[in-house]
């Protein structure tokens, strides 16, 4: 631990990674209250599994066609909004089959991704990295982008907290008073696919639903206004991703895998600390 | 009768879902204003389904439906919906005043900030539905009959013309369920209310009129509604509830059994 700190005040990479860790969990805490809300983490799942077919596109042309300032990053973007939007416009229609649709374009985004990767010439040692996540590669670019998305989030929130409230919890009723209810739900897609694009290079696509909802499930068994929730998600995100990094950097283990199972066993540790506390459930007198 | 005071205008409207089971077959209902009507029927008989089509919520297969002398979708800034509240996640994180400030929202509603007459009118409809006191509780922590109550403070928000309930007293017991209907009866002196209930027997003691629908609709003066009415409907014997009748401790004989 005492090396952690050392090695931060001198190494930039390692200042970097910290900052990706604070800044990610901001959006992630935002988005991820809301996407547990309203009950689609197994939609922000499959986006982050098609983000896979992004990055391994934009990389393989990026190395073939010699184009450097195409970044993986912004394949994963585009990947990830057009996802969003296919899901979303297909859960909106076809109330049939809608987790089918899912799953099938979950797996077709990986399977792009894996074939694109394959092909592209050199190393491929980036599939382990966009899998599992690796915060020390985090660059100043990506800290600008990891805060404008910051910046969008917390901006969209601000301006449409109660709408997006009204939504989640009675979307029929919100329906009825007129609001653009298709609207906040695209706009949540949407917001979420971008988190999930940048959360990805802390824990990458494997885990980041993970780095989503963990928090949150955490943060409700003490709070019960959205808000707080969202606070105390940010923190718990911060708290994670950074005593992840420290942990994992002495013994060289992976972060985003010790930052994940950092996650899992508090809120595990909740669960048995409120089973204790109220061995009885509690139900509300008439 | 002038066509303004018509509340509710069903024309021929027939209903099919898209897989093309019929749930609505040629329904004509005209309720007029200050009607207090409750829809009965079977389960999957059609009485949510005619609940949505007044909400526009669904569109019907064909005839036409006015509501407020306009068409559903239109007007129903001007109905108060209230929900079952059992179809709500039970742990939803919102105080009672947030779910009752929800009914403010509007198209033209842009900025997420409730003002100050708001946030009184809320509380307003809070007490006048026996909840004062109870704005900054959280909403999971109400009871069954507490959160339909928030429910219809929620609805009241929007100054409504006609109040719509699905099931407001399922889930609720026989004390609470009158109170219910001591509460409905003083609003309804303000505004129409149409009800979705199975309740029949407590429905007829204060309910004005009683739609029937199984498919089809027949309309039923209180007093008319029989057991062989009932029965004609859901295909099978019912036994009414009598309200006016007394058991012994010991439980109730059956002459007939």
């Amino acid at each position: 631990m005492s090396a952690f700190i050392k090695d931060l005040i001198e190494l930039p990479f390692l200042q970097n990674a910290v900052l990706a860790g604070i800044l990610c969990s901001i959006a992630s805490g935002i988005v991820g209250t809301w996407v547990v809300l309203r009950r689609i983490t197994y939609i922000a799942a499959a986006i982050s599994h098609c983000i896979l077919g992004g990055l391994g596109a934009a990389r393989y042309f990026s190395v073939v066609y010699d184009l450097p300032w195409l970044r993986p990053v912004y394949g994963a973007i585009f990947t990830a909004l057009a996802a969003a939007l296919t899901i979303g416009i297909i859960s909106l229609r076809a109330k049939e089959r809608e987790d089918t649709v899912i799953s099938a374009l979950w797996a077709i985004g990986m399977a792009v991704g894996v074939l694109f990767i394959f092909k592209t010439p050199g190393y491929n040692e980036d599939l382990m990295s966009y899998l599992f996540g690796n915060i020390l590669m985090v660059s100043r670019e990506d800290l600008f982008l990891i805060g404008a998305l910051d910046v969008v989030v917390v901006a969209l929130t601000l301006t449409f907290y109660s709408q997006t409230l009204a939504v989640c919890f009675d979307e029929e009723f919100a329906r009825t008073r007129g609001m653009a209810v298709e609207f906040y739900y695209l706009l949540l897609l949407c917001l979420t696919a971008l988190t999930v694009v940048l959360t990805v290079s802390v824990v990458g696509i494997i885990m980041v639903i993970a780095l989503l909802s963990l928090p949150v499930a955490i943060a409700s068994r003490f709070f019960d206004r959205v808000w707080k929730i969202m606070a105390a998600s940010m923190l718990l995100g911060i708290f994670f991703t950074l005593t992840g990094l420290a942990v994992s950097y002495t013994p060289n283990l992976p972060s985003g895998a010790v930052t994940i199972v950092m996650a899992g066993l508090t809120y595990l540790m909740t669960l048995v600390f409120s089973a204790l506390k109220k061995p009885v459930q509690k139900t509300p007198t008439a | 009768m002038s066509s303004a005071d018509i509340v509710v205008r069903f024309k021929d409207v027939n209903f099919a879902y898209e897989d093309g089971i019929t749930v609505l077959e040629n329904i004509n209902l005209e309720l007029e204003k200050g009607e207090f009507a409750c829809i009965v029927g079977p389960n999957g008989g059609g009485k949510t389904t005619m609940i949505r089509l007044m909400l526009g919520l669904l569109k019907p297969t064909s005839g036409s439906i006015e509501i407020l002398g306009g068409k559903p979708r239109e007007r129903c800034q001007h109905i108060g919906y209230v929900p079952q509240f059992s179809k709500f996640d039970a742990s939803f994180p919102v105080s009672v005043l947030d779910v009752v400030l929800m009914g403010c929202m509007q198209r033209s509603f842009f900025m997420g900030r409730y003002s100050k007459t708001q946030k009184e009118q809320a509380q307003k409809a809070l007490a006048d539905v026996g909840l004062k006191d109870m704005a900054f509780r959280s909403f999971a922590d109400l009871s069954g009959g507490q959160k339909q109550r928030a429910l219809i403070a929620r609805a009241l928000m929007s100054e409504p013309q006609l109040l719509l309930l699905d099931e407001p007293t399922a889930s609720v017991d026989v004390h609470g369920t009158e109170q219910f209907y001591r509460m409905f009866s003083e609003m309804n002196e303000k505004f129409t209310i149409i009800m979705v209930s199975h309740d029949i027997g407590f429905v007829s003691a204060s309910v004005k009129s009683v739609i029937c629908v199984r498919k089809t609709l027949q309309i039923h003066p209180v007093s008319e509604l029989t057991g062989e009415s009932l029965q004609k409907m859901y295909g099978l014997d019912v036994h009414l509830i009598r309200h006016d009748h007394r058991c012994t401790e010991k439980g109730h004989v059956c002459p007939h059994s």
